[in-house]
């Protein structure tokens, strides 16, 4: 029935599978699978996995010799080897346990308790957007980041970015004081800080020498501030981050009337311009669309990922999964979602039908779409003149019919949904159609931006270089433009102009703040006050959680000097600002306390603007889009730029949660590459890792290609944000030591900045590729815990459902052979005693789960996950608790749909690992969970090696310290980052396994908390870290023994199946098979799709 | 012909009385170094304050909680702030907080925090390994019974006679094996969560005939995870 094979007893199908990792696992032949399972096996093996590919002795054996019975260790080697170990430990054990201090306040702050944790309400910043979010805090130590449920962006949940800045915060390589004329940067890492810092954690070093640094800055800034008054602020240009915050405008209009002739100049590398300037052609002013996935029941997607990386994706995911989330085949709920895009992005993962096309077609296409509505009788008025057919191909072509019918048939219900790349005319005839269509007021909403005066990003740093003659001081607040600019423009250059003083606020000393005159450390969200407001114009007072940790500014408090505010400290800035909004100083005070607890400024939402659209200006808008230039093929490509799923547009560079996070459709782990389709590929007759060279005019980078299947043809797709080379000691695009007899090896990707010009910023056709003949090694993760072509995802279309509504536990063969142990019956005890007991257990709904990667973050955060490093990823060492498999579905490996599935611990009642512990270091609960006992385990690895799932991971290393120094204890781990630790989780040392514990840590910590409360608990008290970071809620986490619970409501739907249910582990994660909803009128949907 | 010299003979004496020595110096080097002394019965650390139990519980009656506040809400005991001492002893011994006092007044340090702005270092008498998670909230705030009585674990329990006590010290082995001993059979501990902090408690025969449903309301975890995250 499911359109995925049954499973049955038998080798996998000799045609290849149905459902496959990667372009090599689709190819493999059977006899080369077996080879790799075989080999596999050898890297799991004890001695090969301790010595062999640790290069602990020697350099592992070739992988086709690790059956081979040749002995790889001598009886000698073994001796030395086991003795030194036996020598080390004794070592170990014999330090004396130190005496330890207790150190009280001595005057107690209040509400703040030893061993209780406080939450507070706060915001960070998403250009023109702002996500509202709940911060753990564990005595003055923010931990962890969870979304805010009142905050409308966020509703409760956050994304991968939201999970991870907070490891900014600890960062050890942020700036630390400011540096300038007579004050040099320190060398990294300084011997003396780290010395200073030993004794005193968390102070700063040589404290007289920073407090001399900062007078020393604030006599030049002052200098520099008076010299502007004198002349009215001729020279003056401040350079700045797209803001959401009422108090920065307020302050660029102090600025401006105290420095009339100054000007404000606004960048970032990525940016809603173009959806601001759609709107602007469309209704007259520029405008920030919402829409409302909820309601909306056909969805068109041109380029767009609001699923993934578009503002709005956590609003628009909240919104969206629950639609896809559907429990009866009959339901009307599911919505269709229709993807055309160049690049494989989540919400392409996500689409019911997905059509591969270059970035440059996309106008073309939706003109094509535009035709075949007005074909259909939707009035267009002048923009249906404008509109022309293109061809675009058989396949393009092929789909208007159908998709103009089913958006037709869904009027007011269907929006199209334009990405921010495309060029301003495609959102402007996007907002016609919205509009023709009847989706405004319904499912498409527009907001008033939240900075009107910001303009054009892109034509404000084109004014910038070209003015940059009549600047004598520039002041950069935030940002890094030296790296983040297009290649057209020489930052450097301009920054290293005569008679220019330019001042550079930024969390870290990176590539700009090594050209500018001062740089002064920027404060992280978490340290400082400010406003922000949401996309919909909802205002939030940002915070902080902590004081600067190293001393630092906001780019409020720059503005604020050069202002002239009275008192520039942004506490006080934020809280004139808001002064202004209510006047009376009594329900102000109350007012501001309650915008505090609660994240947002009750009422401050704008209301949507209504206004017809201007057919006239779209046509003329439409008219003017030039033709695309030359064809593509032939060793010419398009390159369009994205931003990173992890490190967005390099602001997270350093982040080693970020750095080692799995792309969401590559797999690619601490590199970015040259994404193509394979047919593109094999054309240049390259592999995967061999360098191409991509020139643009006189400008080219060299980035090793990958082949992503579903790609566009000769289109290639760059991800931003990595190849920076002052990001600190992780992130930089560096040669890392290799460990013991390894070769160097490198990591931190590719910056391809280099090509990306004024023209050409979102994508860019006619550069030329061709190879150069080198290698580098990319490491994707797809493969690691392979499954053998088992069938682990399952998944069937909408008509498949109707027919068997049962289709995921579809043959699902039950287990004969009987346990090995008398099975617990977990529901029985309650009988039995009277007390109330728990089964815990988790429902991951496929069908709604975008593979974003926000579970697996949140996991890392929660969980004190350590990062391992690029070689160790190689050797599949990665220590994620969660991993998120992606699997390409389909026979075409040009055009396959994607399945993502997150695989933590299952939980099994009957566990295979839990057999196999020689120490009962993994045993049972009473309430079905399978516990791990760090202390206990002596590391044999038989658990993993038994586990079906391949979801532990063992510490074969000093992980948290490994990437600072690989063989220390603890020796020389920044003690910052040890301030970003989880309190109530273990920090594993080396040599335990470890593995996904249903974040037992809430589980006992709401036990507690009802206790006080003289209740029991109820469904919903715990919310595990996943489930609550993820904006679909595809995660479920809940009571399997309370019959009223979500979790068991939707662990015994239709579509539930276990993973393996045959090998009768019996877990107690239960997946929900994906659901599609392909469009009947579609050649190919259906069987072979 | 002998090839062996004759002190040879020796040798065998030699290495018996090596072994005794170094098997001696051995045994003490693992007793010394191996079995942390603060981890002991009877480890009692000298504190910068001579602070005395004795005095304050035993003889002036001051509740746990008058110091230990917030140890039903929270994980962590709670050492007090110097504020807590100050509320008393900025009117008590006040003589000692003078400049001029005498360097070995033992409120001396007290009042060098309060004047200094620093904290006491109060040495950790009692110790639990990292990865061992105790709460103390849930043991003194306890279950309800069926009987609505409020059921919990007293201070004394754990930590023995602090009333008599004028240094404190360790009176349980904090051990696996002596935690999991209360919560497999925690019902000679149980008592009416009103009385924690009663010293010397003896349970009334209604109370003592009602263990068994006392320890089904408490329901102690007995697996790893009950501890150990």
């Amino acid at each position: 029935m499911s359109r995925r094979k049954p499973y049955e007893f038998r080798e996998p199908a000799k045609s290849g599978p149905v459902v496959w990792r990667s372009l090599e696992d689709k190819v493999a032949s059977p006899s080369t699978r077996k080879e790799r399972a075989e080999s596999e096996a050898g890297r799991q093996g004890f001695v090969g996995g301790l010595l062999g590919s640790g290069g602990l002795l020697k350099k592992a054996a070739p992988k086709e010799d690790l059956l081979a019975k040749q002995p790889r260790l001598s009886r000698r080697g073994f001796l030395a080897t086991t003795g030194t170990a036996a020598a080390a430990l004794s070592l170990q054990g014999c330090v004396r346990r130190p005496e330890e201090n207790i150190l009280p306040y001595v005057r107690g702050p209040e509400y703040s308790l030893p061993g209780i944790p406080t939450h507070f309400a706060t915001v960070t910043e998403r250009g023109g957007d702002s996500l509202g979010i709940l911060v753990t805090s564990h005595q003055g130590r923010p931990t962890k980041i969870e979304g805010n449920s009142a905050h409308p962006s966020s509703r409760g949940a956050t994304d991968l970015r939201g999970q991870a800045f907070i490891w900014d915060l600890y960062d050890p390589d942020r700036s630390r004081f400011p540096v300038g004329p007579g004050f040099p940067a320190a060398e990294e890492p300084e011997p003396a800080a780290e010395a200073a810092s030993d004794e005193h954690p968390y102070e700063a070093p040589a404290a007289v020498a920073v407090s001399a640094r900062w007078a020393g800055f604030d006599e030049a800034f002052g200098a520099l501030v008076a010299a502007h008054e004198g002349n009215g602020g001729q020279g003056l240009r401040i350079l700045t981050q797209p803001s959401n915050s009422p108090s920065f405008q307020r302050l660029r209009g102090l600025v401006k009337a105290r420095f009339p002739q100054a000007k404000f100049h606004t960048y970032a590398p990525i940016t809603d311009r173009n959806v601001l300037e759609g709107a602007r052609i469309a209704f007259g002013q520029p405008l920030a669309p919402i829409f409302d996935f909820q309601r909306a029941d056909v969805v068109v997607a041109l380029d767009s990922d609001f699923l993934g990386l578009d503002t709005g994706n956590v609003r628009a995911g909240s919104q969206f999964g629950p639609r896809r989330a559907i429990s009866n085949p009959d339901s009307d709920r599911m919505n269709r979602l229709y993807s055309v895009e160049a690049t494989f992005s989540s919400t392409g993962a996500s689409a019911d039908h997905r059509l591969r096309l270059a970035a440059r077609d996309i106008g073309a296409f939706l003109k094509n779409l535009a035709v075949a509505l007005k074909d259909k009788g939707l009035e267009l008025d002048a923009v249906g003149s404008a509109v022309t057919a293109t061809d675009l191909g058989a396949e393009a072509a092929a789909w208007l019919e159908p998709l103009a019918t089913d958006i037709i048939e869904n009027r007011g219900r269907a929006p199209i949904v334009v990405g921010p790349r495309q060029p301003a005319a495609v959102h402007a005839l996007a907002h016609s159609l919205n509009h023709a269509l009847g989706n405004f007021g319904q499912v498409v909403d527009v907001f008033p931006p939240v900075d009107s005066e910001q303009g054009d990003t892109l034509a404000s740093l084109r004014e910038l270089v070209s003015e940059i003659d009549q600047v004598t001081t520039l002041v950069m607040l935030g940002g890094n433009p030296v790296y983040d600019t297009p290649g057209d423009v020489n930052f450097t250059e301009l920054l290293g102009r005569d008679g220019l003083t330019s001042v550079h606020l930024a969390s870290h000393f990176n590539e700009t703040s090594e050209q500018a005159t001062w740089h002064a450390p920027e404060t992280h969200e978490l340290e400082t006050w400010g406003d922000q407001r949401a996309i919909d114009g909802t205002l939030s007072i940002q915070q902080p959680l902590i004081a600067p940790i190293w001393g630092a500014r906001s780019a409020l408090e720059v503005l604020g000097v050069l202002s002239g505010e009275r008192n520039w400290r942004s506490h006080y800035v934020v809280r004139k600002t808001m002064r202004e909004r209510i006047a009376n100083p009594v329900t102000f005070e109350r007012e501001w306390r309650r915008a505090l607890h609660r994240g947002v400024v009750a009422g401050s939402a704008n209301r949507p603007v209504r206004l017809a659209t201007q057919p006239a200006a779209v046509a003329q808008a439409l008219g003017a889009m030039p033709a695309n230039e030359g064809t593509l093929g032939g060793g010419t490509v398009e390159v369009q730029f994205l931003p990173d799923p992890a490190l967005f547009d390099g602001r997270y560079a350093n982040n080693l949660w970020c750095l080692e996070c799995p792309d969401p459709m590559t797999k690619l782990s601490w590199d970015n590459a040259a994404l193509m389709s394979k047919t593109t590929r094999d054309e240049l007759g390259l592999s995967n890792g061999q360098i191409v060279r991509l020139s643009r005019g006189d400008k080219s980078i060299e980035v090793p290609v990958w082949a992503l299947p579903g790609h566009a043809d000769n289109s290639v797709s760059l991800n931003l944000g990595w190849g920076r080379t002052r990001a600190g000691r992780y992130g930089n695009a560096q040669t890392w030591p290799g460990l013991a007899v390894e070769p160097d090896w490198k990591a931190g990707g590719f910056d391809v900045q280099a090509i990306r010009g004024l023209d050409g910023f979102d994508f860019a056709g006619g550069v030329s590729i061709e190879a150069t003949g080198e290698e580098y090694e990319l490491i994707p993760t797809q493969e690691h815990g392979y499954m053998e072509g088992r069938p682990i995802a399952i998944e069937a279309t909408v008509e498949e459902y109707k027919a068997e509504p049962e289709f995921a536990s579809y043959r699902t063969v039950e287990l004969t052979v009987p346990p090995l142990w008398e099975t617990q019956d977990y529901s029985a005890h309650e009988v039995a005693t009277g007390r109330i007991l728990h089964k815990w257990g988790m429902v991951i709904d496929l069908s709604s789960c975008t593979g974003c990667n926000a579970c697996l973050i949140a996991c890392q955060a929660e969980n004190n996950i350590p990062a391992v490093g690029k070689q160790e990823v190689k050797r599949g060492r990665e220590m994620h608790w969660l991993r998120i498999d992606r699997y390409f579905v389909g026979d075409s490996d040009a055009d396959p749909q994607v399945s993502m599935q997150p695989v933590g611990c299952q939980q099994c009642e009957e566990a295979p690992c839990e057999n196999v512990c020689p120490v009962n270091a993994t045993v049972h609960s009473e309430e079905g969970l399978n516990d791990m006992a760090y202390n206990r385990c002596i590391g044999t690895r038989y658990c993993a090696n038994n586990c079906p799932y391949k979801v532990r991971r063992f510490n074969y290393l000093d992980w948290h310290n490994h990437l600072d120094q690989p063989w220390s204890m603890h020796g020389a781990f920044p003690h910052v980052r040890q301030m970003g630790f989880n309190p109530n989780v273990t920090v594993r040392m080396r040599g335990v396994m470890e593995k996904c514990s249903y974040c037992v840590q809430r589980i006992q910590e709401a036990k507690f908390r009802v206790r006080r409360e003289h209740r029991q608990l109820r469904d919903g008290d715990i919310a595990v870290a996943c489930e609550s970071a993820c904006a679909s809620r595809c995660i479920t986490f809940g009571d399997l023994n309370d019959p009223n619970s979500r979790v068991t409501r939707l662990a015994s739907m239709n579509r539930q199946y276990k993973l393996l249910a045959e090998i009768g582990a019996r877990p107690r994660t239960t997946y929900l098979g994906r659901i599609r909803n392909p469009n009947p009128a579609f050649a190919g949907s259906g069987e072979e799709a | 012909m002998n090839i062996f010299p004759r002190q040879l003979n020796l040798l065998p004496i030699a290495l018996g009385g090596a072994a005794f020595i170094g098997g001696g110096v051995l045994t003490l080097v693992v007793w010394y170094y191996l079995s942390p002394k603060n981890l002991q019965v009877g480890y009692a650390p000298e504190q910068p304050i001579p602070y005395s139990h004795r005095l304050h519980v035993g003889e002036l009656g001051l509740d746990c909680r008058y110091c230990h506040a917030n140890v039903e809400q929270s994980a962590e005991a709670m050492i007090p702030p110097t504020q807590t001492c100050m509320g008393c002893h900025s009117v008590v011994h006040s003589d000692q907080g003078a400049e001029d006092a005498p360097a070995d007044a033992p409120l001396r340090p007290l009042w060098e925090s309060w004047r200094n702005d620093e904290s006491i270092d109060w040495v950790r008498v009692h110790k639990l390994p990292d990865h061992t998670f105790f709460n103390h909230s849930t043991h003194l705030y306890g279950a309800t019974n069926e009987n609505g009585d409020q059921v919990a674990i007293g201070c004394e329990s754990c930590h023995g006679r602090v009333d008599q006590m004028e240094i404190v010290r360790i009176e349980e082995p904090i051990a696996m094996q002596w935690c999991l001993e209360c919560h497999r059979d925690p019902g000679e501990h149980l008592r009416p969560a009103d009385e924690i902090t009663t010293m010397g408690w003896e349970p009334s025969t209604e109370w003592a005939a009602q263990v068994e449903a006392h320890v089904a309301a408490v329901n102690p975890p007995e697996n790893c995870s009950g501890c150990h995250r």
